[in-house]
């Protein structure tokens, strides 16, 4: 599992830009079910199961990861960009991204602390004031190298963290695509749609298509999700934490869960819940898609979510992994 | 020599100040090469270049070997390390940053962020006492491998950016190391003017610290400080930073010795080597400013290569300015 979430995690692919991540994918998948991209990207796998439910499962997860994209090249050749996604200005200065199609080496720079006043030290710098440098001495040399438009992307490793942390970028949500890919390739109970999103990123746009097209009567939605078990943070705050097994959650900001799934959960395995209602994801379009769908959500707790080094628990994704196979036995029978 | 690689080599060693051993070991490896007599004095690495002879002054070539980091202070019941800083560090940009604890082994961490759920809005500015490094470890773990006191430093590995630049971290003041040893590869076998020692001094980013001791054993009459100073950049100001690709950066700074500033330019333009001119209005917070005042005091100057985001795991240098500033170094060094 830590294998194919690394090989998951170090493929680029940006909302908008997951045709690496599914290519991937299918590589992975394509000798387990049929399967068709549809018009935004996504791709949706039909796995054939030993019954024919009467009722139509679907479990899901998105393959765009946050990032930046060029803007604007200025006259000393270094790269304006805005984020896609939401991401923390504070996580990004002071790193490493690579640019374009051909990968160049970049950093995202700031001033010198030795030269900031007291109260700009104090102040993380906005996303507007910051720039891409990729060592081009003018604008002509940046523009033999880099297009506007062109997608930028964490330089990041995949590292163990201690015997059973991982840390990495992208985290989000290639382990929920790990779990699918790994679930496909047993032969389920029940015939199972898996679909993998696009853009979930930039505001639950792949999900809302390829539930339309799909049309469930349940989905289960997989995703990392932020845990705060960090120092000094204490309580309902920590959200949830890692090493406690998969994050089912009652409400975030996009959804209200269905109740009878979210006990079914709690019945099942040892799960844990969102203590703050906070954050959303691809439930959000699924659940009020056509007529509606029953939805759940799967998340593995991830520290640093958005950051170039997002920390997850091996363990709760092996944990979320054997969760979701199990509510995939019980939910089709409802 | 390829410059290069040993830029790289010397900042992807680890040596936060007062724990140098790391990059001084590489370092002193790589100066026998030059300075068969080199060794470890006091911390600083220590080697005489070529035949010091009777009645020739005294010329010190000081790099700094110590690099901007962390110290462990607590390792907290929950599996954290707390941490004070070494030197001075952006605190604006620690969140999330990966490091490395040099423990009885390196091990790897993130230093943790607070999400933005808890911050309503923009996360304020962490104080370095609101730092912890999460490394997936549990306190009995850690402390296996971890003492109080080991240092870290950020996980910074070193990239190509376009044309001759390149990206890392401790590029503060490895490339002035890597300058030095570059200064000796081109004076190898050629007459100086001067008997000239070179110390990779320690301490530096504290409080030029190892300096002070190494200008009192070697009691130079001239000292060049090899260090890094503000490249422009969006943000900076131009007027007070030299450019990329620009050359050494000279100082002239009443701390400094004038005579010298004014012999290193006419040096500077013998030999056609292009140079900046770095105005400081007092004391210049390098390695100089001990040098000058140390026993009977010294002739003190410094030559600086421009470096963009100073003190972060992404500083950026441009490799043709260390192959500048080491051509003007033994220009002014050698015979003439």
């Amino acid at each position: 599992m830590k294998e194919l979430l690394k090989e998951l995690c170090l493929i680029d692919g940006i909302s908008g830009d997951e045709g690496a991540v599914r290519d991937y994918i299918i590589s992975r998948v394509k000798d387990y079910c049929q399967y068709s991209v549809d018009d935004l990207g996504n791709l949706i796998c039909f796995r054939k199961g030993r019954k024919s439910p009467k009722k139509k499962l679907m479990i899901c997860a998105h393959m765009d990861e946050v990032g930046f994209m060029v803007t604007y090249i200025r006259s000393d050749g270094t790269l304006r960009f805005d984020c896609v996604g939401g991401i923390d200005p504070s996580v990004i200065i002071g790193r490493r991204v690579r640019v374009g199609k051909d990968r160049i080496s970049g950093v995202i720079g700031s001033t010198a602390v030795h030269n900031l006043s007291r109260e700009q030290r104090e102040k993380a710098p906005s996303v507007d004031s910051l720039y891409i440098d990729i060592g081009a001495a003018s604008k002509e040399e940046a523009e033999k190298h880099v297009f506007l438009g062109d997608c930028v992307y964490y330089d990041s490793e995949f590292t163990d963290l201690g015997e059973h942390c991982v840390k990495s970028k992208a985290i989000d949500d290639r382990a929920g695509c790990a779990i699918m890919i790994k679930l496909m390739q047993e032969k389920p109970d029940y015939d199972t749609y898996f679909v993998f999103n696009v853009q979930e990123e930039i505001g639950l746009r792949g999900s809302a298509v390829s539930s339309f097209s799909v049309a469930p009567d349940f989905a289960i939605v997989l995703e990392a999700t932020t845990a705060a078990d960090i120092d000094g943070v204490k309580g309902e705050k920590r959200v949830c934490e890692l090493g406690r097994g998969p994050v089912v959650s009652f409400m975030d900001r996009r959804t209200i869960y269905d109740k009878e799934l979210y006990r079914l959960a709690f019945d099942l395995a040892t799960c844990q819940t969102k203590t703050m209602i906070a954050g959303g994801n691809d439930a959000g379009a699924i659940h009020i898609s056509g007529k509606g769908v029953r939805t759940i959500s799967v998340s593995v707790p991830c520290r640093y979510l958005h950051s170039p080094s997002s920390v997850i628990d091996m363990s709760d994704l092996i944990s979320s992994f054997k969760l979701v196979k199990n509510l995939s036995k019980r939910i089709p029978l409802l | 020599m390829d410059l290069k690689n040993t830029i790289i080599r010397l900042a992807e060693a680890a040596g936060a100040s007062g724990s140098e051993d790391d990059a001084a070991e590489l370092a002193l490896i790589m100066l026998r090469e030059y300075c068969p007599d080199a060794a470890v004095s006091g911390g600083n690495v220590i080697g005489s270049f070529g035949a010091h002879r009777e009645g020739r002054p005294k010329l010190v070539l000081d790099a700094h070997i110590d690099q901007v980091g962390f110290a462990v202070t607590a390792i907290t019941d929950e599996g954290f390390i707390k941490v004070g800083n070494i030197g001075g560090l952006d605190r604006r940009l620690l969140p999330a940053q990966p490091v490395v604890i040099h423990g009885k082994n390196d091990i790897k961490g993130v230093i943790c962020s607070v999400p933005p759920h808890l911050t309503s809005g923009s996360a304020p500015v962490p104080e370095i006492s609101d730092i912890a490094i999460d490394t997936g470890m549990s306190k009995n773990e850690l402390e296996q491998t971890v003492s109080l006191g080991d240092s870290i430093t950020f996980d910074a590995a070193c990239r190509d950016l376009l044309g001759s630049r390149i990206t890392g971290g401790a590029l503060d003041d490895r490339c002035g190391v890597a300058c030095l040893l570059y200064t000796l590869e081109l004076l190898k076998g050629q007459e100086t003017a001067y008997n000239v020692t070179v110390i990779f001094s320690v301490q530096e980013e504290v409080g030029e610290r190892g300096a002070k001791t190494g200008a009192f054993t070697i009691d130079p009459d001239i000292a060049l400080a090899v260090d890094v100073s503000f490249a422009y950049a969006v943000g900076e100001d131009e007027s007070k930073c030299g450019y990329l690709g620009g050359g050494p950066m000279i100082g002239v700074s009443p701390s400094l010795s004038r005579e010298i500033s004014d012999s290193l330019m006419a040096a500077a333009e013998a030999a056609d080597i292009p140079y900046q001119t770095e105005v400081m209005c007092g004391l210049t917070s390098t390695n100089a400013d001990r040098y000058a005042v140390s026993r009977g005091g010294a002739k003190a100057c410094t030559v600086s290569i421009p470096l963009r985001n100073m003190h972060t795991p992404v500083e950026v240098i441009d490799l043709t300015d260390v192959e500048l500033t080491a051509k003007l170094l033994a220009e002014f060094i050698k015979e003439g």
